[in-house]
């Protein structure tokens, strides 16, 4: 539950916010509400040799873009769930809880888990059931970057907002050794068809509520469930005239979820991340699709090193300036600061590079290089359009000053405003 | 002359490319589409004539087109027709429902010609209009010819809701006037006010389901009487549903509702339908159901129930008896079959107007529908909205 100190602090993170606008781009205030839109680190705390983490899972209320807003279900109240960091051998307990009226469980993508651990409802474990608790222990490995996501209803569950980083780290990690960094990042992509998650959230919890009424009374059965022990069970009750819930019954018309909103870090421009780095400097970029759409992720004016697969480290790393991030991979990729700029990394398939259908938006944000001087920020200076700038074309030869030229800026500050880049664009 | 040809065309080129432009540049809204089908073969035994009908009036189609508007306002328009009884006088389709809703969380906002506020309860019956006499308070400018120009009405709707279950609605109609069938001044207002549990928690909720009370006023032109008030025709209903086994696979409720028409003094005859409608009138209705569902769906249900109306001002004591029992079975997603049982029994001055009585039995088979497509948002009753408040 959020305390009075909580809500001070978001409060102040929620002006930040607010104050901050791309021309402020390489303003301090801005790397500090950037971090709002970076994962969150989970923390933890240490029983003997094991490191004890703890996630929940509730009903949400989740803005992607500034006014949009929607019910879905959040770990520890954010989308997407806290990161989890962790060391290679490390023994980690999550402790989960359940606080919805729907099933959930964890699954931990990636990750050498005991079987039993695996979070797959009917195969690994039971259902968590409503306002229950679920431990799960195991011991982090491989390396590499991994996820976590609720295994319950996955279709809907995971593109409402059910997942979250699971990074393992290598204290000798051989990618770190062939390009030394310092800084990282984690980008968790995601596709949500948000009028899908709203008509099954409600169906669900119409479903929950009636199913744990008859169990509680002991009137609950494999057919009303749709769970049975065994395939002999299942055909004897086809026998009977039992028809499954996919022929013509139940939810058989239930239609497909189409995506309209495309999430990085839950977020969809123009409150997506950026992501700082300076010249000459080196940045891991983490990318993990938790979602059902591949998205082809292309960063303009760089290539940059593929250096680990699925979590994998790449014995020859390689180069890519785009690369397809199918559903349920992660990539890591290290960036080189050698193009100082201001440059978008987004979705080639820029149908999700859009909000609810409106382009532009979606998988859309910027790596930013924070040397790059102010100066080259204003439009005016180094336009290479003559409209804007009086000496665009004109090398070293002599400024043309005239009357027209004041007319033309008085006209593009109403049409532009501010001289200077880069701007938010809702509409093109 | 081929210039002004060019020009015209041009004209219609440019009103083309605006208007495409414009409709490109909208938000499709959220059509829902409802159907429902009765089909019955139905034996009439009655007191003077027996008859087989092959019948399938009530049958309607609706269709709803929302968006939502600034300001978290929704709208929704309205679009609906029904088929009449063949001897109805309304032809051969009857639009019974056009009319626009404005809502946000609390506030509704209904105008257009759609049900009247003249009935609390949906009971059990395979027709709308079953139980006509006993379930509606009755239109006193209707010469009776169909039962539609009692259900419904051209509306101005307000209605107010308090923690998403209390309802208090102020509301005026124009009633179809067979006298006067050009005349669409408002010649009704009543207050209503109700106590609903959402569609969605009917389920298991203890004892009281639906409660509700309301009051219309018909402004009639009473001989003698200056004063609106005065000259009016008044009802009062009442109206309860309760949960009598609440549970997600048998389900048993009851629902009741009594109409208590103040009529006229000087009404002590029937001669026709307006006088039945303006003398004083006792009503009550009430409905068993038992409703067996398997698998999360409707599998059977059976109800019985019976109706009294007593007309304590006529000059030869009058009443009516209804009694109804129905079963129906689902067949299939959709598709149900019924068979239903009524008997009416008229005396005194009702038999003169509606004969002595009349067994009718009815094999139907009814299909309902109703699918919303380009869904945008939550519905009010919704679970989501109801718990984590959706519609803002």
């Amino acid at each position: 539950m959020m305390d009075r100190r909580d809500f001070l602090a978001t409060g102040a993170v929620s002006t930040a916010g607010t104050l901050f606008f791309p021309g402020n781009l390489l303003a301090e205030e801005t790397k500090i509400s950037n971090k709002q839109k970076l994962v969150q680190p989970l923390s933890f705390k240490m029983d003997g040799e094991w490191k004890e983490f703890e996630l929940y899972i509730d009903v949400h209320t989740h803005e992607p873009a500034p006014g949009f807003k929607y019910h879905t279900l959040a770990f520890n109240d954010m989308i997407p769930g806290p990161e989890i960091r962790v060391n290679a051998g490390d023994k980690v307990r999550v402790k989960f809880i359940n606080k919805t009226d729907l099933n959930h469980t964890i699954h931990w993508h990636g990750v050498y888990v005991p079987w039993r651990m695996d979070g797959v409802p009917f195969v690994t474990q039971l259902p968590v059931m409503p306002k229950n608790e679920f431990i799960y222990e195991f011991v982090a490995e491989p390396e590499g970057t991994h996820f976590y996501h609720c295994h319950w209803g996955t279709l809907m569950h995971m593109q409402a907002g059910m997942f979250g980083s699971l990074i393992v780290e290598n204290p000798n990690d051989s990618i770190k050794k062939k390009f030394p960094y310092e800084r990282e990042y984690t980008l968790v992509y995601s596709s949500h068809d948000t009028n899908y998650i709203r008509e099954e959230m409600n169906s669900m919890l119409e479903r929950m509520k009636q199913r744990s009424y008859l169990m509680k009374e002991g009137r609950f059965n494999s057919e009303q469930w749709a769970v049975f022990d065994n395939k002999e069970q299942f055909a004897a009750s086809l026998e009977n005239g039992y028809q499954p819930p996919y022929v013509n019954n139940r939810r058989s018309n239930s239609d497909l979820p189409q995506a309209n909103w495309f999430t990085v870090n839950g977020k969809s421009y123009p409150s997506t991340p950026y992501l700082f780095i300076k010249s000459g400097e080196n940045i891991r970029i983490r990318l993990i699709n938790a979602g059902a759409e591949t998205h082809h992720l292309h960063l303009h004016g760089h290539d940059f090193w593929m250096v680990a697969d699925d979590g994998v480290p790449l014995e020859h790393p390689f180069k890519r300036n785009t690369v397809p991030l199918t559903p349920g991979k992660t990539f890591d990729i290290i960036v080189e600061g050698k193009n100082r700029g201001i440059w978008t990394f987004h979705d080639h398939d820029t149908r999700k590079v859009t909000n609810n259908g409106l382009y532009p938006g979606g998988n859309l944000l910027a790596l930013v290089y924070e040397d790059l001087p102010a100066d080259e920020l204003i439009i005016s200076k180094h336009s290479g359009n003559p409209m804007y700038n009086s000496n665009a074309g004109m090398g070293d030869m002599k400024k043309m000053d005239t009357t027209k030229n004041d007319n033309m800026g008085a006209m593009n500050k109403m049409m532009f405003g501010e001289d200077k880049l880069p701007k938010i664009a809702l509409d093109e | 002359m081929n210039n002004v040809k060019t020009n015209k065309m041009k004209k219609l080129i440019y009103l083309i490319v605006l208007f495409f432009g414009i409709a490109n540049a909208q938000i499709t809204p959220e059509f829902e589409i409802g159907a429902k089908g009765v089909f019955s073969g139905n034996l009439n035994l009655n007191s003077e004539e027996s008859s087989a009908v092959s019948d399938f009036s009530d049958t309607q189609l609706l269709m709803g087109l929302s968006q939502k508007l600034y300001n978290n306002w929704r709208a929704q328009f309205v679009l609906g027709l029904q088929f009449p009884d063949a001897n109805s006088n309304l032809g051969e389709v009857f639009y019974n429902n056009i009319f626009i809703r404005l809502e946000d969380q609390k506030n509704m906002i209904k105008v257009g010609r759609t049900i009247a506020q003249t009935n609390l309860n949906e009971f059990p019956t395979l027709r709308d209009d079953d139980a006509q006499q006993f379930t509606y308070a009755l239109n006193p400018f209707s010469d009776g010819i169909n039962t539609e120009r009692d259900q419904y009405a051209n509306v101005l709707e307000y209605t107010h809701t308090f923690k998403q279950r209390f309802f208090v609605s102020v509301h005026g109609e124009n009633f179809y006037d067979s006298l006067e069938p050009d005349d669409f001044r408002l010649n009704s207002t009543g207050l209503t006010l109700m106590y609903k549990v959402p569609e969605s928690q009917r389920w298991n909720r203890n004892v009281i389901q639906e409660i509700g009370l309301s009051y219309n006023n018909y402004f009639t032109d009473r001989q003698g009487y200056s004063n609106d008030f005065d000259a009016s025709v008044k009802n009062l209903l009442f109206s309860t549903t309760l949960n009598l086994k609440p549970d997600p696979i048998n389900f048993i409720d009851f629902r009741f509702q009594a109409i208590q028409n103040f009529g006229w003094d000087e009404v002590n005859t029937l001669n026709d339908y307006f006088d039945y409608t303006r003398t004083e009138s006792s009503t009550v209705f009430g409905t068993f159901r038992y409703l067996k569902q398997k698998l999360e769906r409707p599998h059977y249900q059976v109800s019985i129930g019976g109706g009294y109306k007593s007309l304590p001002n006529l000059e030869v004591d009058s009443n009516q008896l209804l009694f109804i029992a129905n079963s129906f079975y689902r067949i299939g997603q959709n598709f149900d079959i019924g068979l239903q049982y009524r008997y009416t029994e008229n005396t005194g001055f009702t038999e003169g107007l509606f004969g002595k009585n009349e067994h009718r039995i009815q094999l139907a088979v009814v299909y309902s529908f109703s699918k919303i497509f380009n869904k945008q948002f939550g519905d009010r009753q919704d679970l989501l909205n109801l718990e984590h408040n959706y519609i803002r």
